[in-house]
């Protein structure tokens, strides 16, 4: 507010925190802190009223970046603690981030609740198809064959589509992003801020050390759109575009309405009040008296 | 010669409503202001199996459970084996068994001294059947039978027997009504063998009747608790269970996480955003934690983590006591983690040391640990209202000065900074579990890296010099002291203040505040003894290895007893340790003359 109570429109510039990037030139994280800030401001978000949290990685280095409450927390648990930021302040706006092995590898059991659980979050997963920032594994998104620096014979394993896995899972908003695509992204990011429930958003976002100069045009030239028409309410058109060999579909896959987390929660807590006020804590106590 | 202290024990069968017959005995107790302490034990099984429950019941403060059963029901003697060396009756006991159980009297283990038992068939389930047309009544039967004999309130059991039954057809809560008759008329058949074993009391008024469980829920909401997020962990989750229902009572909120994993994490991100949060574990659960427990110490964040231990290691021995968490709750950590760890030392204590949990936790910022234990956190005993009340502290709060240049770690004196929350303009901070400057930015520079963790360890030291929690029983000048921790306290307590009746100078000292380690307070209790017995359920002796660490205990005057956990201490092997010290102590004086 300034000083005359007229509200000052925020530009994507006052959602920077003023610390500098530690990625590599021509990350693609770049776009997606760039299409974080942009979504913000379009819906003109308040700053101290949101959270962002993430685990370990180079994705998850992103809270510093932006000029709200930020947690840098621990590998894999990025949604643990989103899960009680926003359960303990349901009136708040809180966003995930991380990596793939950040988020499916690690923290694979906690996406796999959220998403069951509905928890009225955005969860934006940049997916490089590698581990950053401890030099170059492999990550449960590297495709089979793949060498990295721990399958010097080839990735043995088949890899998991994280978009495949969160409609799976109950997410109620799954979408799958490029970070070169700057104004679609912003796009997504916007619309999944504004989703009542889980928000899961899959960021194709190219890794320049360890996947090679090509992997950002290889992925440029694996872009598709869905088709005009597509109706995402249905799971099964959503699974068609899963698993893609030679495409990465860019939009959102899957939308559908359901109560969140948060809207269970208040159920709970208006009926358990219901026409009582708060009992005391000689009340609480007061029915462990014998019965008689 | 009536009594004012029984001890009674039921055992049988998950089918024979052992825990009902305990419950409702317990109850009944508490209706008339009787001290109680009831305590269950079960094989692992989830239905059926062994179990057993055992009520002592006195006109007198007690502090710990009977050592010897003085009243023994048994409907099954298999499945009395099963808890051998466990329940023993005293000398004198009376042995009401079922009639129709024809095991063999030299198969049966009492206890080690048993020759002056009263064995006494009772034909239970023949006398529910005639009474109540079925043999589930038979644990009312029992009520009967054992109101009677003992002179226990009836008219209180009654009315549990009518409440219980209440919302059953009339039918039903007749035939319970007569099973309950015909056990007071086959007591009238048997009444001499509860000669010298019934009970002599004035009724006051009732009394609550809590485990430790419950009374850390109810602290929690009375500290101001708004958020809980737990995973189920046998012997915890009764604490999880009450929270469900009272939470959002008072408009809070309680999530059932994937994992303990999420817990801690649920319990640090709701508090960062402002809202006092705790959790509830045992030993396993706590280990599953600890990555996330030095998040908390590295990111300041107040948190407050119930342990109920449970024998260990691994899945150990998940329905029964021990004290072998300590060192994890001390030292389970990577890198340096200031927390600090409290003991309840019994079940009223479960109220005081999780409120004061939560004000330590949130005045300093760091995650704190109540170290409680499966004996007073399921065992249920009587306990006043007026006891129950303990003063609430909160976080420090920035200041609007603060807040126009924020610095979330700012250096200070204490230690402790003032923590914004989301929601507080200009309050806006990273927090880091990476190394962090006074903004809260990422730095790997070793002198920052000092700086912060004197600023982090210091804050302690405002704990330790304004908390003291400690008791200290018995003789003020003592031949024999007594150090000991969490439930170990009820049976020494009652060990010393029988010693002290037959004017033996023992004492005893039982810290709360284990971490950050009350110096002053120990070394203040060594001065006032001549030996020290250090007693602890604890193979390797973890909590001597932890008092060697900071104390000089006195050389060639310090006694350890420890064991397993499994078996709760008894007053027994407590007093034996007394005994022996004293004669030894006596011994050297002779010596030494």
């Amino acid at each position: 507010m300034s000083a005359a109570g007229v509200k000052v429109e925020l530009k994507p510039g006052a959602y920077k925190s003023g610390l500098k990037p530690v990625w590599c030139p021509g990350c693609g994280d770049f776009g997606v802190l760039n299409a974080l800030y942009r979504a913000m401001a379009q819906l003109q978000i308040e700053p101290s009223n949101t959270v962002i949290l993430s685990g370990i990685g180079c994705s998850s280095r992103l809270p510093g970046y932006v000029k709200t409450y930020g947690f840098n927390g621990v590998h894999g648990r990025a949604l643990t603690l989103a899960t009680g930021v926003k359960v303990a302040r349901p009136e708040l706006t809180v966003i995930a981030v991380g990596g793939d092995g950040d988020g499916l590898a690690i923290g694979g059991n906690h996406l796999i609740h959220s998403c069951r659980r509905n928890l009225d979050i955005l969860y934006i997963l940049m997916d490089n198809e590698i581990y950053g920032l401890t030099k170059g594994q492999v990550a449960p998104t590297t495709p089979t064959g793949d060498k990295t620096k721990s399958t010097f014979w080839g990735n043995p394993e088949p890899s998991v589509d994280p978009c495949e896995l969160a409609i799976s899972t109950g997410a109620t908003w799954v979408a799958r992003g490029f970070s070169g695509e700057m104004k679609g992204l912003t796009e997504m990011i916007a619309a999944g801020l504004e989703h009542n429930g889980f928000s899961f958003l899959n960021v194709m976002s190219p890794c320049v050390t360890w996947r090679g100069d090509d992997q950002f045009k290889e992925m440029k030239a694996k872009v598709a759109q869905l088709p005009e028409d597509y109706d995402p309410s249905r799971r099964a058109n959503a699974v068609k575009y899963t698993r893609e060999k030679d495409k990465i579909t860019t939009g959102v896959l899957y939308e559908v309405e359901a109560p969140s987390l948060t809207d269970q929660l208040e159920d709970i807590k208006e009926r358990a009040m219901a026409g009582n006020g708060s009992p005391s804590t000689k009340e609480m106590l007061s029915s462990f008296y014998p019965s008689f | 010669m009536p009594t004012r202290d029984l001890t009674f024990a039921i055992v049988g069968s998950g089918g024979d409503g052992v825990i009902t017959t305990g419950d409702m005995l317990a109850q009944t107790g508490a209706s008339v202001g009787l001290h109680v302490m009831k305590v269950e034990a079960y094989g692992p099984q989830i239905r059926g199996g062994e179990s057993s429950c055992t009520v002592r019941v006195s006109a007198d403060p007690i502090y710990a459970q009977g050592d010897l059963v003085q009243v023994l029901v048994v409907f099954n003697w298999a499945d009395f084996a099963q808890f051998r060396g466990e329940i023993l009756a005293a000398p004198d006991a009376i042995v009401l068994y079922e009639e129709a159980d024809d095991t063999p009297r030299d198969q049966i283990d009492l206890g080690p001294e048993t020759d002056d038992v009263r064995w006494v068939p009772v034909p239970f389930i023949e006398l529910a059947k005639k009474s109540a047309g079925t043999k589930l009544a038979k644990n009312i039967v029992t009520l009967g039978l054992l109101s009677e004999l003992f002179k226990l309130p009836q008219e209180p059991l009654e009315l549990a027997i009518k409440g219980k039954f209440a919302k059953k057809k009339p039918e039903v809560l007749e035939a319970n009504l007569k099973g309950f008759e015909a056990g007071k008329i086959h007591a009238s058949k048997i009444s001499d063998a509860a000669s010298g074993k019934r009970m002599q009391y004035t009724p006051g008024e009732p009394m609550l009747l809590m485990s430790g469980n419950e009374l850390s829920a109810i602290a929690a909401l009375h500290a101001g608790c708004r958020f809980f997020a737990g995973y189920p962990i046998t012997p915890s989750s009764e604490v999880l269970h009450l929270l469900s229902e009272l939470m959002p009572k008072v408009g809070g909120y309680l999530v059932q996480t994937e994992d303990e994993l999420a817990a801690i994490g649920a319990v640090i991100g709701g508090s960062f955003a402002g809202v006092k949060s705790m959790t509830a574990t045992s030993g396993p659960g706590l280990a599953l934690m600890t990555e996330m427990l030095g998040l908390a110490s590295m990111a300041e964040i107040p948190a407050v983590i119930i342990d109920v231990q449970r024998g260990g290691p691994s899945t150990g021995l998940p329905t029964k006591s021990e004290q072998s968490d300590l060192w994890q709750a001390l030292w389970g950590s990577h890198g340096d983690a200031p927390r600090v760890v409290l003991a309840p030392a019994d079940v009223e204590d479960c109220f005081h040391a999780t409120v004061a949990a939560f004000n330590i936790a949130e005045e300093a910022q760091v995650p704190v640990i109540v170290l409680s234990d499966q004996f007073i956190a399921q065992r249920r005993e009587t306990l006043s209202m007026l006891t129950l009340d303990h003063e609430v502290t909160g976080r420090q709060v920035p200041s609007a000065g603060d807040l126009r240049d924020y610095k979330r770690y700012k250096e200070t004196k204490s230690g402790i900074s003032p923590m914004s929350w989301p929601g507080m303009k200009g309050g806006e901070y990273q927090t880091n579990g990476l190394e962090h400057t006074e903004d809260g930015s990422p730095t790997s520079m070793f002198l920052t890296h000092e700086k912060m963790n004197a600023k982090r360890y210091r804050k302690l030291r405002r704990v330790r010099d304004k908390y003291s929690f400690y008791r200290h029983y018995g003789a003020e000048k003592a031949d024999v002291g007594i150090i000991c921790w969490g439930s170990s306290k009820g049976p020494v307590k009652e060990a010393v203040l029988r010693a002290n009746g037959r004017g033996e100078r023992v004492s005893a000292f039982v810290p709360q505040l284990l971490y950050p380690f009350p110096y002053h307070e120990f070394q203040d209790f060594i001065k006032t003894v001549s030996e020290v017995i250090v007693v602890e359920l604890s193979y390797s002796a973890q909590f001597y290895k932890y008092l060697q660490t900071f104390l000089d205990l006195p050389e060639g005057h310090t006694y350890v007893y420890k064991r397993s956990g499994g078996k709760n201490l008894t007053v027994g092997e407590v007093e034996d340790k007394i005994q022996k010290v004293l004669e030894m102590s006596a011994m050297r004086r002779e010596v030494l003359v």
